[in-house]
């Protein structure tokens, strides 16, 4: 992924946790925009830049959220090494697999979380609650979605339908 | 599924890499992570403040795009409803206006006794109110980033409510937003006082969404329904303020186990009060300002 599509990326992914984390409907399909952003890089496969944007993302989300700054950058730099050496290693395509390759990736990024927390702030662990299986489920199926968009051949389909409004 | 890429052998080298990059973040995140860690006050870091001060702009923007969203699709909605309730209504309204020759006699005498008596309470000094921009749930911790900063007169302590109750208080300030860390936060807890009985406990959050009450001996009459508000003794947050109700009380060896449902629903907040810090918070920032310990 070019550079600037990245910083693009980037930009999206915060605006967007701004934009559902201010609405008071925000519970309803709370996305993890940040690793997903961290999962279309590593889908390319690249892995210094997967690395890269997990450790800046992180880095964001822990400033905005959290008392230390370095918990989620470390969890998501991990996470996006993880899920580039799954695109390179593994073949696996579909909406499916990497809906279920993201959903796990948000619940071991609790993991993480909760253990550095535990490590450094003597933060008691709170693991698999409600919230986070829905955000799991959510993130996963956003990025299932947001895969099969991918996939789909938008162009034969474009070209079927002017065809058949030419007929 | 295929477990042979034929990407895998041309990406080798650059998967190597990767690992070092990896290795490099990581040991840099550790580095970061223990160099906060033994320093950590609960008033965050300076980076933290100057990320929330950079991101300010957008995170108002784009709060406000969402909030227009979202009440131009519940405006919408709410327009079909309006037509049919407006007729109703207009026929409750006469009736209405019937009564209100009678009560307005009683409500003029009702109000000055309530403003005598709210004027000797011990009220909590309102230092505004703030829109909330975030609020993030991960692992048990639970926090908000909310619309206000230094530049409102918001201080690293400050404790924030709304009208149903106790919400938290703010850990870190920036120019025009601050993180508040909420009272259902694992690590979260307030000093707590069962208005029935007047017992003093502690109110934990679980992480989940619920709190715990804690401290409060097995020879306590608690019962399930009971408010809990906060007791004004742990120099954060002020007296007599709302937390929550007893949901349900069971025996531990020394003391009672005490669930509480708060009484704020954390997951629709949209604007929050910002009370003024406790005497104790102040003394603690003009100590620090002149240097003394």
């Amino acid at each position: 992924m070019k550079l600037g599509r990245i910083a693009l990326l980037l930009a999206a992914a915060t605006a967007l946790q701004f934009f559902v984390g201010g609405s008071p409907h925000r519970a309803v399909w709370p996305v993890d925009f940040f690793l997903l952003a961290t999962g279309m890089v590593a889908r390319g496969g690249d892995f210094v830049r997967a690395v890269l944007v997990g450790g800046v993302v992180g880095i964001v989300e822990d400033a905005l959220n959290h008392d230390l700054i370095g918990m989620n950058a470390f969890a998501k730099a991990a996470l996006g090494y993880g899920l580039a050496f799954l695109s390179i290693r593994v073949m696996f395509g579909g909406p499916w697999a990497v809906g279920s390759a993201l959903a796990a990736a948000s619940l071991v990024n609790d993991l993480i979380v909760a253990v550095l927390g535990s490590l450094l702030l003597q933060a008691p662990i709170v693991l698999f609650s409600r919230e986070a299986l829905w955000r799991a489920v959510a993130t996963g199926a956003s990025g299932g979605v947001l895969e099969a968009a991918r996939l789909f051949p938008w162009r034969e389909w474009w070209e079927r339908r002017r065809l058949r409004r030419l007929r | 599924m295929r477990l042979t890429n034929p990407r895998a052998e041309v990406l080798g080298p650059r998967r190597h890499r990767g690992e070092l990059v990896l290795a490099s973040v990581l040991g840099f995140c550790i580095l970061i992570l223990s160099a906060q860690a033994p320093a950590r006050s609960r008033r965050g870091s300076v980076l933290q403040s100057w990320i929330l001060s950079a991101a300010a702009p957008l995170a108002s923007a784009v709060s406000a795009l969402s909030r227009t969203v979202s009440s131009g699709a519940e405006s919408l909605q709410s327009l079909w409803q309006a037509q049919s309730e407006n007729e109703r209504l207009k026929r409750e309204l006469a009736g209405k206006n019937r009564e209100l020759f009678e009560l307005r006699a009683q409500a003029s005498q009702r109000s000055e006794d309530e403003r005598l008596l709210a004027a000797s309470a011990a009220l909590p000094n309102l230092r505004g109110a703030a829109a909330v921009l975030l609020v993030e749930n991960r692992a048990g911790f639970q926090s908000a980033v909310i619309g206000a900063g230094s530049a409102q007169g918001v201080v690293a302590g400050c404790p924030i409510a709304v009208a149903e109750g106790l919400v938290g208080r703010v850990v870190t300030v920036g120019h025009a937003v601050s993180r508040a860390q909420l009272l259902v936060d694992a690590s979260a807890a307030a000093g707590a006082r069962i208005s029935r009985t007047g017992e003093l406990g502690v109110v934990r959050g679980d992480g989940r969404g619920g709190l715990h009450l804690n401290n409060i001996p097995t020879t306590s009459t608690v019962a399930a329904g009971d408010l809990i508000e906060s007791a004004g003794i742990d120099g954060i947050y002020p007296r007599g303020v709302p937390i929550g109700r007893v949901t349900s009380v069971g025996r531990g060896s020394l003391f009672l186990e005490i669930r509480v449902a708060p009484a704020v629903r954390f997951s629709q907040l949209t604007d929050v009060l910002v009370l003024a810090p406790s005497p104790a918070i102040v003394d603690g920032l003009e100590g620090a300002r002149s240097g003394r310990p």
